[in-house]
């Protein structure tokens, strides 16, 4: 497989000799995708991979390979794609944090966002909730506030790490309702989780789908999410912004993106997302991606540029501030 | 429903012909893949993932669990023939079983393997049915300061695996702990140790270690062997059974690993491979001949493979029961179960009984197979070791690079295994023991994580490991175990 796969690639690079670089050919795709993903197989971030280019690879085609390259909460599966020999041929979906946080967190990332990166299309977004023990003396969100501002640290929160998503939306919130909390990292929702309810840690941030079952369960209770509107998901469950003394424009949400290398031809970023478009206003692509606890997003590549920019800018200051504590 | 109740319901779930069939075909593929250094569950289990979206839900997971147990069978077999743990977790297995082996006795080594394996699921069985519950909330209780003392322990307990040089293996414990550092520092986010190289920040990848440690390292061991071409007699199958006597050394040993195992099994974060590990120390602690231990003892089979089998069972307790996965390859399990609409935690025995049930009694059949299938199959195993050694080692080497390439699809962990190997191979040279090294490392972060963490949460203070009773309980054990060692050693001198 080696061997034909380099074959493959020395053919490929044979004709791109004949002719000039840039120039789009007509008949792309002439060959299989790669979609790297850097998160491993199974991973909610590989399963909405594959919700996407299932249809994808109908559209256009050609067969569709997934690259699982995970590690450094998804940093090294968007090197891969960016080092990957033939760029127009290879993609990636990624989480929000290797295009926007990561350059602040990860030394040496080997690439520069504005630079390399060609972004096709926001996939899905996701809130979190905010989660504490069925037995936690406040019941909604003012008197967590209250609770929490008794005086520093006097409630802990967990996180699934340093720089997380559940730890940047903590550290946001803490700063828009002016009180400080504990930070205790851990390494996976699971384990947040079983802290909360073995009352251990106070509250955390999470995706709402890896809390609704112990809610049911009568073990948690969630006391605000982080969209700007409710979520299906989360039925009953308030919206954060605006309530308890929180700006109207609180929002935080964890997202999915599909990007290309910066080399891919225009022409070819534009097909993918009006493909793309077309996937997520599926019904049944919207339910998968609901069951999951994602939100099928879409929009234009100019969106996510935005979109990209706007978190940079926002969880940015967000570690400034945690920087400025230690 | 009750523990028995739902057993016997979910025999009529794991008897059906389309899910029998799918059970039997995870565990052969188990064994196989357990065989094969590197080459794991994991790896196995992440490949199959999408195919099993054309099943039942039953079929899928009852294939994929087949997987992982069925490969713990399979890993312990060329540890004992050739040295080369299949699985981590069986790493421990080489340090008898390949004596056993040397000395001819290769098939009594494995049948002992094969029957601990099995009593050591069916107690993870039993006290999956009868205790899951009590497990469950077990596993809730534990904090992080209950965790961190528990290793604390696990660690001094374990340190004395080889322990006939105190010093060279405290070397060895002490550079796994050093080994485990390496990564990004969960608490502060700091990179430790990663020179910059972005594939380093996960940590140095566990079956990279090992398949360098023992795999790589042993090959290049048998380089200038390569000609001896020790081809072993033909063995008749009474050969390949053990003697009454050593029978009777089986049992014993096999329960106190089942025991073990299923308790650890059953905290999330522990896993089988420290349970191994805890075993063989516990065996060599109460034996009346420690000195038989790394020369060939039963007992230094029977517990290990008891152990890691019975915590590969009961690793479903936290998974099924809480939602909360106790290592990488649960996640993946977890993740099976939620792509086929099933979510599991609090409400999946309500909400799922057939799923959870006809899960557990097919690990009674699975294991019922397996039991059947690698009986047989010890003679051939055996027959492996008259392969040529030129042949043997370099597919081997391929298969290493193949696993341990599969577990994350990286070739920086190709290098790193060839490099470890090297390593292995000079530590082997001056008389190291690396399965300490392993334990080190496996031990090592989650010892710190959870101190810190249980600092952290105390809000800086000490205190906290003597003022929770069962952290204070083994605190206290721990410290037993240094003082009595202490003691041991003080004597010996006196009498000197």
């Amino acid at each position: 497989m080696i061997m034909s796969r380099r074959a493959a690639l020395l053919g490929a690079a044979a004709i791109s000799l004949c002719k000039p670089a840039m120039a789009q050919d007509a008949s792309w795709p002439s060959q299989p995708q790669h979609v790297f993903v850097g998160f491993p197989a199974g991973s909610s971030p590989d399963l909405l991979a594959r919700i996407v280019t299932e249809p994808l690879a109908d559209k256009l085609g050609q067969p569709i390979v997934i690259e699982n390259k995970p590690g450094a909460g998804g940093v090294i599966g968007v090197q891969q794609m960016l080092n990957a020999k033939d760029q127009q041929n290879t993609f990636a979906t990624t989480i929000n944090g290797p295009l926007t946080t990561a350059p602040r967190l990860t030394p040496n990332l080997g690439y520069d966002v504005a630079k390399d990166i060609a972004p096709v299309a926001l996939l899905a977004t996701s809130p979190l909730v905010l989660v504490v023990a069925a037995d936690f003396p406040a019941d909604d969100l003012a008197g967590f506030i209250k609770a929490a501002g008794k005086e520093p640290d006097a409630l802990a929160y967990g996180s699934v790490g340093k720089g997380s998503g559940a730890h940047l939306t903590a550290e946001l919130f803490s700063d828009r309702a002016g009180v400080e909390m504990l930070h205790i990292p851990f390494t996976s929702y699971a384990e947040v989780t079983t802290a909360i309810i073995g009352n251990e840690i106070d509250c955390g941030f999470m995706a709402p789908s890896a809390a609704m079952q112990y809610v049911q369960a009568g073990k948690l209770k969630i006391l605000g999410i982080t969209s700007e509107k409710p979520f299906a998901k989360a039925p009953g469950v308030p919206v954060m912004a605006g309530q308890a003394g929180l700006p109207d424009d609180f929002r935080a949400e964890l997202w999915n993106a599909f990007i290309a290398p910066a080399a891919t031809d225009p022409a070819v970023i534009k097909t993918l997302n009006t493909d793309i478009n077309a996937i997520l206003a599926d019904d049944a692509v919207q339910k998968r991606m609901l069951d999951m606890g994602w939100q099928a997003a879409g929009g234009s590549p100019e969106d996510l540029q935005k979109r990209i920019a706007q978190d940079t800018k926002v969880w940015g200051a967000v570690l400034d501030r945690i920087n400025a504590k230690q | 429903m009750s523990g028995w109740d739902g057993f016997l319901h979910g025999l009529s779930v794991a008897t059906q012909p389309g899910v029998l069939i799918y059970c039997a075909f995870g565990v052969v593929l188990g064994t196989f893949v357990g065989v094969l250094p590197g080459i794991g569950a994991m790896a196995t289990i992440s490949l199959l993932l999408p195919i099993t979206y054309y099943l039942s839900p039953e079929a899928a997971l009852v294939m994929l669990a087949g997987v992982y147990y069925g490969s713990q069978y399979g890993g312990a077999v060329a540890s004992i023939l050739l040295r080369l743990p299949g699985t981590p977790q069986s790493a421990v297995t080489t340090l008898d079983g390949y004596p056993l082996a040397q000395q001819g006795r290769a098939g009594v080594a494995l049948f002992t393997s094969m029957i601990s394996s099995f009593s050591g699921s069916m107690i993870g069985i039993f006290v999956l049915i009868v205790l899951s519950g009590a497990l469950a909330r077990a596993a809730i209780a534990f904090g992080a300061a209950e965790y961190a003392a528990m290793m604390i322990l696990g660690l001094v307990a374990a340190s004395t695996v080889g322990a006939k040089d105190p010093a060279k293996s405290l070397a060895m414990v002490v550079l796994g702990l050093i080994l485990g550092c390496v990564g990004t520092d969960v608490n502060s986010g700091v990179q430790r140790f990663t020179f910059g190289q972005t594939e380093l920040m996960d940590g140095i990848n566990l079956v990279a270690l090992a398949m360098g440690l023992f795999g790589v390292a042993e090959v290049i061991a048998n380089i200038h062997a390569a000609e001896r071409t020790g081809v072993p007699p033909r063995v008749a199958l009474r050969e390949l059974l053990p003697s009454r006597a050593e029978l009777r050394r089986i049992p014993f040993p096999a329960l106190r690993g089942a025991s073990l195992g299923s308790f650890f099994g059953a905290l999330p974060g522990t896993g089988s491979t420290i349970s191994s590990f805890l075993a063989y120390a516990a065996e060599r602690r109460i034996s009346r001949h420690p000195d038989r231990f790394g020369k060939g003892a039963i007992e230094g089979v029977a517990g290990p493979e008891a152990a890691n089998n019975a915590a590969a069972i009961s690793a479903f307790v936290p998974t099924l029961a809480l939602g909360i996965p106790g290592d990488p390859i649960m996640a993946l399990m977890l993740g099976a179960l939620v792509i086929h609409g099933v979510q599991p935690g609090p409400l999946m025995l309500e909400a799922r009984p057939d799923m959870f049930w006809g899960l557990i009694a097919s690990f009674g059949i699975g294991n019922l197979l397996l039991l059947i299938l690698n009986l047989p199959l010890i003679g051939i195993w055996v027959s492996m070791l008259r392969i040529p050694f030129r042949w043997l080692y370099p597919a081997i080497l391929i298969f290493v690079c193949l696993g341990v390439y599969s577990v994350r699809g990286s070739s920086f962990d190709m290098f790193a295994v060839a490099l470890i190997g090297l390593v292995g191979y000079a530590l082997s040279l001056a008389r190291f023991n690396p399965a300490l090294l392993l334990l080190g490392f496996v031990l090592g972060p989650l010892i710190e994580t959870n101190l810190r963490r249980a600092l952290l949460i105390a809000r800086g203070d000490p205190m906290v490991f003597l003022q929770r009773p069962l952290a204070a309980a083994f605190m206290i054990a721990a410290a037993g175990l240094i003082v009595m060692s202490l003691v041991q050693v003080i004597r010996r001198r006196m009498r000197a």
